[in-house]
């Protein structure tokens, strides 16, 4: 389990920026996972949600985009893996899915690319 | 803009676009350059908990010390027990805890780098936290990844870690001489792991079977320059 530790990465990060842009409170975090992370959305926002309790990220709203894989086959195939995007975190399919994915021309397994990023993208804060 | 307690605050966005795993990757592809320098074949090796993993490990530092100056990081929680064991062989070893965490990262194995004299080592062995999830998402700087289960684990186990076996330069079935005791089937297994990554090498192993620990020791050695 290390969602805490991403948390607190997370969570360091944003407040740095936050005190260079001398906010006086942060609205919202804007995150980006990708669905092959072992990253759980749900432990990773309850751990955000508990180091934002006191000081000037208390109450933060925090919006995540998940971005799938893109799927290529040798044969040339090339198009999105899996889901649409932001979808809620419950509905984010197993893993497995995404492993057993098969090309939709030839049927070969596909070679997964990207969908392996955490990303802190923006924050909204009040100055 | 919105206006509160009588004072004007603005809303203001900004960018930080910072991808909190790339971090480690880039400290691993500077792993990577430190071991290529020094001319060290680094392998990373993954596996669940009571898999074998030391075991392998000490069956190649025995078949390999005389010929190969050896090293091992041995990656666990707390504990220092993995790497007594390796001490024991008389090959230069450095202990990894991770404290809490479940896996070894790019800074703990750059940590223990600085505590190699790495001009005087050809095969790094570094032992990762048992764990078939977290230490997927964090490359260490290695030139192979290799995962190693067990029968005892159960013959489903492979298809419950899917990307553990995407992501491996080699799989190793550990244990296959007590299948039958703990009512597993190593070819379903061995099956498994081809159907998620058709081109990765599978190696079914027992200690007790020299020939599979020679194979074991083939690949090891066939990525020696």
């Amino acid at each position: 389990m290390h969602e805490y530790s991403l948390a607190c990465e997370i969570f360091e990060t944003v407040i740095a920026t936050a005190h260079n842009n001398k906010a006086l409170a942060v609205n919202s975090i804007e995150l980006e996972i990708g669905r092959l992370t072992h990253v759980n959305a749900d432990q990773l926002l309850f751990c955000l949600e508990v180091l934002s309790r006191d000081g000037i990220a208390k109450g933060v709203k925090i919006d995540v985009n998940f971005v799938s894989p893109c799927g290529e086959c040798e044969c040339g195939y090339r198009g999105d893996a899996g889901v649409s995007d932001n979808v809620r975190c419950e509905d984010q399919p197993p893993l497995y899915e995404y492993t057993g994915l098969t090309c939709p021309t030839c049927g070969k397994l596909l070679q997964l690319v990207g969908g392996n990023d955490l990303i802190i993208q923006t924050i909204d804060i009040e100055i | 803009m919105k206006l509160e307690r009588g004072s004007i605050m603005l809303m203001h966005v900004v960018n930080i676009n910072k991808d909190v795993l790339k971090a480690n990757n880039e400290l691993a592809y500077s792993n990577r350059k430190l071991l290529v320098k020094n001319r060290i074949f680094a392998m990373n090796i993954m596996g669940a908990i009571g898999s074998g993993k030391t075991t392998l490990i000490e069956e190649a530092i025995n078949s390999l010390k005389e010929r190969y100056r050896i090293a091992v990081i041995a990656g666990d929680v707390v504990a220092q027990m993995d790497a007594s064991r390796f001490e024991k062989l008389g090959v230069r070893t450095v202990a990894a805890n991770t404290g809490r965490e479940c896996h070894l990262d790019a800074k703990l194995v750059e940590r223990s780098l600085a505590d190699i004299d790495l001009e005087d080592i050809d095969i790094l062995f570094i032992e990762n936290v048992g764990n078939l999830i977290c230490p997927v998402d964090y490359k260490l700087g290695e030139h192979v990844r290799i995962v190693v289960v067990s029968v005892s684990e159960g013959d489903d186990t492979v298809l419950k870690h899917p990307m553990i076996f995407r992501t491996s330069d080699l799989a190793i079935v550990n244990k296959v001489d007590i299948s039958e005791a703990v009512s597993a089937d190593p070819s379903k297994m061995k099956a498994d792991i081809e159907q998620l990554n058709p081109s990765i090498p599978i190696l079914l192993t027992s200690r007790n079977d020299r020939v599979s620990i020679d194979r074991w020791i083939e690949y090891i050695e066939s990525h020696i320059e």
